[in-house]
């Protein structure tokens, strides 16, 4: 690769050891993806360290240990704890300190605890055309294709990064791979947000890792819808970046999205397909009883909270239902100031922020070190209104799951009784 | 025996029998980083474990989580001891792999599936870029 003089000194170790490992370990990232040289990057989502995971918050405290500190603005990652309300959801305390560690960690990298899969409703976004990293598909996918940042899906490595303000030039840092390869028109009404989560589902079992372009969709979608269509496409597919001419910058038009080229597949998706992904999940019938009620999957917008707000208002959860509503410190402090925090408990719910069902200690699939002695799930059968937390809950709590639209699983928590998606 | 050369993505060399896969493999869920068994829906790799094996399969899929389950792997001795793909696997896949000191190997000029049997002596070597598989 080719470096810069800057670069070749971070290289040498004449900066410290911090940037000397993060360079080396991009330099070789970056060969082994056939990368001529690095961009400069102008935000880093970063690892949170993960307590559930032998020696993982270990791996922040290491850079910290050798003096690293963040050079861009950087924010970090969804974890497995809530470190606020963590005996509230019954989190081994050893589990909760471990992560204390974690947040203290990146407070001394310099990085901003954000601890959330949503950073941009938190404050934390690029700008058109910036260099960007991140550990979190959903991020990587939504920074490219709402904000038109560039941006991989990145690893640890999004940390060498942040140290470093480098990262090689492949992937979709290059114009030649922000092209359309799918043609997709939607004929499926799209008549919730869940709908666009499992329109994205759908179609990345089909698009693996390429580019997606929409055609037909029912409105210019909503940031909700956006961010909902996104998840979805990261959890079955590898899918980096979708288009949605008009909305994504810089893209216009359909013949502009394929850079003039034809499309390399074209496809429909009907009703029944997004029917199908709800039917995919979960063995409870309709009426059928439920325990667990999630909704904020990704991490809740402000605009997400005012909507259960609206529907939770002056209601109560039935007995015997655990209803959790995860979102950012950011916005839950929004919706604190705006009275929506109240109400929602008023109804019974737990505003969970810094983790969510599947990424907390709930998850069978983790390997924590010994003496954190992990409760068996609480849970039997769970209701969610997100295709991305249906696959994981399904999967790595392995609980019966089932997906619904947000109104209908507001009606599940309500009645104790599952309401599956209105047709 | 037969050299087959491939395009070399993590530097290193390592020596193990062989456990070729038909599916794509997701390290995020496929691998039970506790025992190195396969528990993923991957029919040709099912129960079989990667512990100390050459994995060979066509590619890498599914989340950017994927680093932290090979690298769990290998913190708990039951990773891989090379990896070869088809294609080019994810850059959250190379990231663990380099955290973990995998090599791993792609692209080869031969087709694997067809001259490697499960269990056969391969030795991978993975320098500046290329690799070359002895089989």
């Amino acid at each position: 690769m080719r470096l810069t003089r800057d670069e070749q000194e971070m290289l040498a170790g004449t900066r410290g050891e911090a940037q000397r490992r993060s360079m080396e370990g991009l330099v070789q990232l970056g060969e082994a993806f056939g990368a001529e040289d690095m961009v400069e990057i102008g935000y880093a989502h970063v690892h949170p360290g993960m307590a559930l995971y032998s020696q993982d918050v270990e791996l922040m405290e290491d850079l910290v240990k050798i003096g690293a500190k963040v050079v861009v603005p950087t924010s970090a990652n969804v974890m497995n704890v809530d470190t606020e309300n963590w005996k509230l959801i019954g989190t081994p305390e050893n589990l909760a300190r471990l992560h204390m560690r974690g947040v203290r960690a990146h407070s001394a990298l310099g990085a901003v605890s954000a601890m959330t899969c949503t950073p941009y409703w938190a404050g934390h976004w690029p700008s058109w055309n910036m260099h960007m990293t991140s550990i979190e598909s959903g991020v990587t996918v939504f920074c490219n294709s709402v904000l038109g940042a560039r941006s991989n899906r990145d690893g640890f490595f999004s940390v060498y990064a942040a140290l470093t303000g480098r990262y090689p030039r492949f992937g979709y840092h290059l114009d030649e791979n922000r092209v359309g390869t799918h043609l997709v028109r939607v004929e499926a009404d799209l008549a919730n947000i869940t709908d666009y989560s499992c329109l994205g589902y759908h179609l990345g079992k089909i698009v693996g890792t390429d580019v997606p372009v929409f055609s037909g969709l029912p409105h210019k979608p909503t940031l909700d819808e956006l961010d909902a269509l996104g998840a979805g496409l990261a959890t079955t597919g590898g899918v980096s970046m979708f288009i949605v001419p008009g909305t994504t910058p810089p893209i216009t038009s359909i013949d502009q999205a394929f850079a003039g080229r034809k499309p390399r597949e074209e496809l429909v998706v009907r009703q029944a397909d997004i029917d199908a992904v709800y039917s995919s999940f979960g063995n409870t019938p309709a009426g059928g009883a439920v325990d667990f009620v999630h909704l904020g999957c990704p991490h809740a917008s402000f605009q997400e909270m005012q909507d259960y707000g609206k529907l939770f208002a002056g209601k109560h959860k039935a007995e015997g239902v655990e209803l959790w509503i995860t979102t950012s410190r950011a916005v839950k402090a929004l919706a604190e100031q705006e009275g929506i925090v109240k109400l929602l408990r008023e109804a019974g719910a737990k505003i969970i922020t810094d983790t969510c069902p599947m990424s907390c200690h709930f998850a069978r699939t983790t390997s924590p070190d010994d003496d954190i002695k992990l409760p068996p799930p609480p849970m039997s059968t769970m209701v969610v209104d997100s295709a991305k937390q249906a696959k994981y809950v399904r999967d790595m709590i392995q609980c019966d799951t089932l997906l619904t639209g947000t109104k209908e699983a507001v009606a599940t928590a309500l009645t104790g009784r599952f309401v599956p998606r209105a047709p | 025996m037969s050299a087959i050369a491939a395009r070399g993505i993590v530097d290193g060399s390592a020596r193990g029998p062989a456990l070729v896969g038909a599916e794509p493999i997701s390290f995020l869920g496929d691998v039970d980083i506790r025992t190195g068994r396969v528990v993923g829906d991957l029919p040709s790799l099912r129960n079989t474990i990667v512990k100390g094996t050459v994995l060979i399969f066509p590619y890498t899929r599914g989340s950017a989580g994927a680093w932290r389950f090979l690298y769990q792997l290998y913190k708990h001795a039951n990773a891989p001891v090379a990896i070869v793909t088809q294609s080019v696997p994810d850059p959250s896949v190379v990231q663990g792999a380099i955290l973990a000191g995998i090599p791993i190997a792609c692209e080869p000029e031969a087709d694997l599936a067809t001259l490697v049997q499960n269990g056969a002596a391969v030795t991978v070597e993975v320098k500046d870029g290329k690799a070359t598989i002895t089989v």
